[in-house]
């Protein structure tokens, strides 16, 4: 009982989280929780906070952490408003202008991304630091290029990305839904079975022994802060999708919703340990929390002290786990 | 002891799961009962969704919506964006009040812009929707419940005319670029100044507050050492109209330069005491809430509504904000209605 119990909690601990909230939430609401439509709201909800939590899993993995990502979002947003406008003669939009401020969104947080790794890497600040610099600088440059207005645009393809009953009756989800999907298989695949995967978890376990075995630590934690910062990139994309308008306050202290999702799945503050399925799942229970509430018609209040609690209790299961592991 | 203890947790967490499973499954078969029981005549479930939760502008909202459900005999389920001011988090409470199939909803939308998809997701699935306080872009909605604030900036001019009576020198401070309310207000009062008292020159109209009273504070002082020969200024919300009244107060002109403002709070009311502040127009939250309710009800009744209902706007002096009617409208008695 106690070793299979073990391996239990420290291999499906979130996933019974998971399990728990829904089963929780579904004897207490309507059953209006337990619908179809209410399930994909649950799932569209997520894919926000989900898809950064990739890029974030990578970043504590390896032993950082990113607070930036917020600001990064919202200047995702701008970038692609303010492109999308570059490009609008008032006719249709069609298919490569939006793609191209999506890309240049990706673009823009990742020289975010790469600024904050060159800097933790070249000067050895802590990541903390950097990444709380970052936070102000993107949020400034986002209402700097947004001249600290929300930019309005001609509708187009990626508004449609978020949509709940997506055009093609077929996709049944929205494409958010379908691309968080492989974005996860994608960084499940990057973690666990290629070389970078490999580093980035020798790096957040012991950099020293890493650095002794001939890793290039500086060179890859510039390259993790860069990539990750590729997957907040297409968060904003998904966030503008929402919100139809380039935003420059948005996401505002989205980075501790994020961060806290990484944790319930697993991840370590002290590196070495998460996993892409854990911080998806951290998503998850999060959006069922906060749909809960609102079915059940809590108030505010009682959902973040809620919120607070479970981030407490998942850090307390994490510990739990080491204890038995030492 | 850990050990012990984390068994436990286990075993506890297969417990849950297993009788998870057991009320999962319970619950979807439930789910067409119930909503046949809904159709048999139900209380009718009103989703109303402010802006925010904290300020005394969306209590009395919720006052009032709470007194139309009372009197109507429906529920009224009051839920804001978790975050004040947060766009995403007031999509997503409206998506999940389309989730959770109320039979209404009721929302200030914090957005012209982003809350149009999930207004359209709510009447997709044949839920109707009221907005209210601020209006939507797409104009996909029942009803729109609201102050008429082209209403209200004439009916501030016409008090500027009246204060300084007929002549002088007038400032706008104008609130916010982009912010379709309170350029609404300006508009009014500018045309409605030019209506009333044609000799007054309004000597500055393009400078903006900002969002906060911090900033509408610093723009107030620059604006005030730029012309000194100021008689009368109007500012179109309440944060710029106390930042405009702590400039005035920290120059000194407080009382000699005639303040005409929008909405009220403690402070300002104190100030119109003090005779520092010589007109506010206030709306009626309280009415905003009620009407609300009650439009949306019909649209669900089949009852004939309005398609724009002007919930009104009334100027505020130290002469009438004694008056009974007047009191009720500043100090309503919202506990009356929120604590049943």
């Amino acid at each position: 009982m106690n070793i299979t119990g073990k391996k239990v909690l420290s291999q499906f601990g979130p996933f019974l989280g998971l399990i728990f909230v829904f089963v929780l939430f579904s004897i207490l609401c309507p059953p209006a929780f337990t619908s179809v439509y209410n399930i994909k709201t649950i799932l569209t909800q997520s894919v926000i906070v989900g898809i950064a939590a990739f890029g974030m899993t990578m970043i504590i993995i390896s032993g950082g952490i990113d607070l930036s990502v917020g600001s990064q979002i919202a200047l995702g947003t701008v970038v692609i408003a303010t492109v999308l406008n570059m490009g609008n003669t008032g006719a249709e939009m069609g298919f490569m202008w939006p793609l191209l401020a999506a890309l240049a969104a990706i673009a823009a947080c990742g020289v975010c991304g790469f600024i904050i790794g060159r800097f933790i890497s070249r000067f050895t600040i802590v990541p903390f630091i950097v990444t709380l610099g970052m936070m102000q600088i993107a949020r400034g440059v986002a209402k700097w290029i947004a001249k600290e207005q929300t930019v309005t645009t001609p509708p187009n393809w990626l508004q449609d990305l978020m949509l709940l009953d997506p055009q093609p009756e077929w996709l049944f989800f929205g494409p958010g839904v379908w691309i968080t999907l492989i974005l996860f298989v994608l960084v499940t695949i990057l973690l666990r079975y290629t070389v970078f995967g490999r580093y980035v978890f020798a790096i957040g376990s012991n950099e020293q022994t890493a650095r002794l075995c001939g890793i290039p630590v500086k060179y890859y934690k510039t390259a993790i802060y860069t990539f990750s910062a590729f997957f907040t990139g297409i968060a904003s994309i998904m966030q503008y999708s929402n919100l139809t308008v380039g935003d420059p306050t948005a996401a505002n202290g989205m980075e501790l919703d994020i961060i806290a999702a990484v944790v319930i799945g697993g991840g370590s503050l002290s590196g070495g340990e998460g996993s892409a399925l854990g911080s998806i799942i951290g998503a998850l229970i999060m959006a069922v929390l906060r749909n809960g509430c609102n079915m059940l018609g809590l108030p505010n209040y009682v959902q973040e002290i809620i919120i607070g609690v479970i981030i407490v209790g998942a850090v307390l299961v994490d510990r739990l786990k080491h204890r038995i592991k030492a | 002891m850990i050990n012990h203890l984390h068994a436990r947790l286990t075993y506890l967490t297969v417990l849950l799961l297993l009788a998870g499973i057991i009320f999962t499954t319970a619950c979807n078969r439930s789910d067409s009962t119930g909503q046949s029981g809904e159709a048999a005549g139900e209380k009718l479930r009103i989703a109303v969704i402010p802006k925010g939760t904290t300020h005394l502008f969306w209590k009395s909202v919720h006052a009032g919506a709470a007194k139309a459900g009372q009197e109507l005999g429906v529920e009224i389920i009051w839920q804001g964006p978790q975050k004040e001011d947060d766009r995403q988090l007031q999509i997503q409470v409206v998506q999940n009040f389309v989730s959770r199939e109320v039979d209404g909803i009721v929302l200030a939308p914090l957005d012209e812009r982003s809350l149009v998809p999930p207004v359209k997701a709510a009447r997709n699935r044949k839920i109707p929707v009221v907005i209210f306080d601020s209006d939507l872009a797409s104009k996909d909605y029942e009803s729109f419940v609201a102050t008429d604030n082209y209403a209200g900036g004439k009916l501030a001019a016409q008090r500027m005319a009246e204060v300084l009576q007929g002549k002088g020198n007038v400032i706008v401070l104008r609130y916010a670029e982009g912010s379709a309310s309170t350029t609404a207000r300006e508009n009014g009062f500018m045309d409605g100044l030019k209506e009333y008292a044609p000799q007054v020159k309004i000597i500055s109209s393009n400078q903006y507050a900002g969002a906060t009273m911090e900033k509408a504070y610093q723009a107030s002082q620059n604006i005030l050492n730029r012309f000194s020969e100021v008689d009368g200024i109007f500012c179109a919300n309440e944060s710029s109209t106390q930042g405009m009244y702590r400039a005035l107060q920290t120059s000194g002109k407080a009382g000699k330069v005639k303040l005409i403002g929008f909405d009220a709070n403690e402070t300002l009311l104190k100030a119109m005491q003090d005779g520092h502040l010589h007109g506010l127009a206030v709306q009626d939250p309280f009415r905003m809430g009620y009407e609300g309710v009650k439009t949306a009800v019909a649209v669900i009744q089949k009852k004939p509504y309005e398609k724009r209902l002007d919930t009104g706007v009334v100027m505020i002096t130290k002469e009438n904000m004694d008056s009974p009617e007047n009191e009720e409208l500043l100090n309503p008695d919202l506990d009356k209605w929120l604590e049943e």
